[in-house]
């Protein structure tokens, strides 16, 4: 019998894992990288050093730190020497340890201060000597003033805030039309963008070329298109910078760019003067895609839109007050009903064809859609790799300003019905049954006594993932795989 | 965790509005014996504001002047907006701060009247202005947003009992409407508002030293009362709670209490001031009693 042990060999490593990998990996999807998140990936210390040169960029990221991590830089921005780690250590709460380390390494992690030892062996913290200047300099002045703040004699025809406002949304659009396609049929001039554009597009995967050379939407432009149009903008303004070192242009000075027009006032107009060339060209990129206002080309002036305005800033858009509200009035145009019915006032094909996406559309009329949120539609919306959050989130964004007057939308932080936002999220769930653990199969066992043997053994170890007795079989944790071998193999040494 | 980790978010989402009380009377102590003084707490003010401002683009702030005869706003001036372009590097929103701030203060010292003795600052009225300029903003929020907001004091005045029921008022209010009062006293110990803040969880600081004010504000007051408990801050003095009475505006220890209204007194009167009531006189009473316990005794 104890022959029989060997020649059987009692794991049969059917290699699971290699079955399973492509279950579990679904197919990628629209990846969203904040701004730090973008710096950590990104950059180096010796780039993020150069980056720091940039006050509108230590701004930037400053907002980005965690809440602790910013008391802290406020904290020794006016100490001149390093601050022992022992002393930050103990500004915090020792409850909250935690926090305080993940917000020191995040500090540690974009170089914005680094160990430095002191006398008396103790190692302390100090902030870059560059961050430190920038951001000085942006709190309280002192520095020589940011480009494109030259004064300007007095527009003659200023434009207000609402024009800007339209202006920017029609040129957004414009982008998303193309990406829909409703652009080129169109057929007008006016609607098409510029090839440098088509290739960031490309470049971030939102399109790609078909067989017969045209260009289609992928899967990841469609869930672009669920975003809002801050996170839009964010998302494509990175894919851009991706580019840009390729076209030669300097990265740190597109990025200063880019939070300088996010740090300026909405309805006011700046100068490029004294901009380079490579700038005056992104210049204009901006201005292809909203994001500034420029009455013709070779002017000196230009306005920055509110797309501009604090790309970084997930939040901002939410909080913005009345007034502002008012402005962006034409954003809501979907009403959802408690009985699954979508009614959207509109007749732009984009907007439509968005909807489309998550909604079985029942009517159409000049201008208005029905539609209906059924299992099926939400489903094949999911199987293309759109979230429910994402469905969840468009309709909140474009819901009618009247769904937010309703007394339980003021109550509750959504004005969506709570049933069907529920409904949506178990339709997502339910695809979700299934959870995938790597293991090792260990079958043909000759005898009950062995298995049993090697059963409890795994079980007590807690790798035990599933076990027949009848058939001898069992399943057990791929990193338990090497622990329950070892044993098996002191067992039927010493047993056998 | 998790609960800890949302409600953290959410505090991160909302906006936090700032207002700045600032005691800029004259006959405060710490300005008669160097007006230089009052130009360095202005300093100190403007940065603090200005670090407040840079915390979170959706913050907001508001400075208030306050002095013995009126109570202003330095900022924001929706009406008359400064033109300014950068000159020195400075963001563009924290220069428009400084510059409105000072301009408006110099032109009120300049048109203030003249003062023959010192008179204590108006600071009751100043907050009360202040929860007003909050409940309005309030009210403007969309939807679905969360604002927090707080009021920062900061003065060299001495304690003013006669504004005691106004005080208590701001209090109670603030209380009611989730309001935190933070007091930055540069000069005594003031026990009124070192209540306020008790009320209202807020932080009183007693600064000594004029050189270090701002590393002070930046430490204390800085941080959202929100995650003040995730960090170390000074901890809450004794504070003490007596009440200043309605006639004479002491503080006492011992007084009458109307059994209407809850006004105080530290002498008895037969009719309450506040409401009106008519006590009967306490005179034979206690005599009364006295003598029964006595006969009890014998």
């Amino acid at each position: 019998m104890a022959m029989a042990d060997t020649k059987s060999g009692r794991y049969a490593s059917a290699g699971s894992s290699n079955s399973v990998v492509p279950l579990v990996q679904g197919p990628a999807n629209l990846e969203c990288k904040d701004f730090q998140e973008y710096l950590r990936t990104r950059q180096t210390a010796e780039t993020l050093e150069k980056l720091y040169n940039y006050p509108p960029i230590c701004l930037a990221v400053f907002r980005e730190l965690p809440e602790l991590a910013r008391q802290f830089i406020i904290r020794i921005l006016f100490v001149d020497q390093p601050v022992p780690q022992a002393v930050v250590t103990s500004w915090g709460a020792q409850r909250f340890a935690k926090e305080q380390t993940e917000a020191t390494s995040c500090l540690s992690d974009l170089n914005v201060w680094r160990v430095t030892a002191i006398p008396g062996g103790l190692s302390a913290w100090e902030l870059s000597p560059t961050f430190k200047k920038s951001v000085r300099q942006v709190l309280l002045g002192g520095g020589k003033p940011w480009p494109m703040t030259n004064t300007l004699e007095k527009d003659s025809k200023p434009r207000d805030i609402a024009f800007l406002d339209s202006y920017a949304m029609s040129r957004w659009r414009c982008v998303l039309h193309y990406m829909v396609g409703t652009g080129n049929r169109n057929g007008t001039d006016a609607e098409a963008i510029s090839p440098d554009a088509v290739r960031i597009l490309l470049h971030a995967n939102l399109m790609k070329r078909d067989e017969r050379d045209g260009i289609t939407i992928t899967r990841q432009g469609f869930q672009f298109l669920l975003l809002d149009t801050r996170a839009q903008v964010w998302h494509f303004m990175l894919q851009y910078l991706d580019t840009c070192e390729e076209r030669g242009v300097s990265l740190p000075e597109c990025l200063s760019m880019l939070f300088q027009l996010s740090f300026s006032t909405l309805g006011r107009d700046y100068s490029s003067e004294g901009m380079n060339s490579q700038m005056l060209s992104f210049l204009q990129h901006l201005r292809e895609f909203g994001l500034v206002f420029q009455r013709k080309r070779k002017e000196g002036r230009f306005y920055p839109t509110r797309l501009a305005l604090n790309v970084t800033s997930k939040e901002a858009a939410t909080t913005m007050t009345v007034s502002d509200e008012e402005a962006m009035q034409d954003s809501g145009y979907i009403v959802v009903e408690t009985n699954y019915r979508v009614y959207a006032y509109t007749d732009s094909p984009l907007q439509v064809a968005v909807l489309g996406l998550f909604t079985e559309l029942l009517y159409r009329f000049p201008n208005l859609v029905v539609g209906v949120l059924t299992r099926d539609s939400v489903r094949q919306a999911l199987r293309g790799g759109i979230t429910a959050e994402q469905i969840v989130s468009y309709l909140q964004q474009y819901a009618h300003p009247n769904m937010k007057l309703v007394e339980s939308a003021i109550q509750s932080k959504s004005c969506l019905p709570p049933t069907v936002v529920d409904q949506i999220k178990l339709w997502e769930m339910e695809r979700n049954r299934f959870t995938y653990t790597e293991g090792v199969v260990y079958n043909q066992f000759l005898s009950q006594n062995d298995f049993v043997t090697l059963r409890d053994y795994a079980q007590s170890i807690h790798v035990l993932v599933w076990q027949n007795e009848r058939t001898r079989t069992m399943v057990v944790q791929k990193h338990g795989h090497d622990d329950v071998k070892r044993y098996w193999k002191k067992y039927s040494k010493g047993g056998g | 965790m998790e609960p800890e980790q949302a409600a953290s978010t959410e505090t991160e989402s909302g906006i936090d509005l700032l207002v700045i009380v600032l005691d800029t009377n004259p006959s405060q102590h710490i300005v008669r014996q160097n007006p230089q003084n009052l130009t360095q707490i202005l300093e100190a003010v403007i940065a603090f504001g200005n670090a407040h401002l840079m915390q979170k683009a959706q913050n907001k702030l508001a400075v208030i002047s306050c002095a013995h005869h009126a109570t202003n706003f330095l900022y924001p001036q929706p009406r008359r907006q400064v033109e300014l372009r950068q000159i020195d590097g400075q963001y563009e929103a924290f220069s428009l701060v400084e510059k409105t701030v000072k301009q408006q203060l110099g032109s009120i010292l300049m048109n203030a009247p003249r003062l023959g003795s010192p008179c204590e600052s108006l600071l009751a009225g100043s907050m009360a202005m202040a929860l007003c300029y909050i409940s309005r903003l309030q009210r403007n929020v969309a939807a679905g947003v969360k604002m927090h907001s707080r009021i920062l004091v900061l003065t060299g005045s001495n304690e003013c009992s006669s504004q005691y029921m106004t005080f208590m008022n701001v209090f109670f209010t603030a209380q009611k409407l989730g309001i935190t009062i933070d007091t930055c006293a540069l000069d005594k110990t003031l026990s009124l508002l070192q209540q306020g803040c008790d009320i209202t969880t807020g932080q009183f600081l007693k600064v000594t030293q004029l050189d270090g004010l701002l590393q002070y504000l930046l430490w204390v007051f800085l941080p959202a009362p929100q995650m003040r408990h995730k960090l170390v801050l000074p901890p809450p003095p004794k504070v003490d709670y007596r009440a200043s009475c309605f006639c004479h505006r002491e503080l006492i220890d011992i007084g009458y209490v109307c059994s209407v209204c809850l006004s105080v007194f530290c002498k008895y009167s037969p009719i309450c001031t506040t409401c009106h009531t008519i006590f009967k006189t306490p005179g034979p009473l206690p005599v009364k009693g006295k003598k029964k316990k006595k006969d009890k005794q014998m």
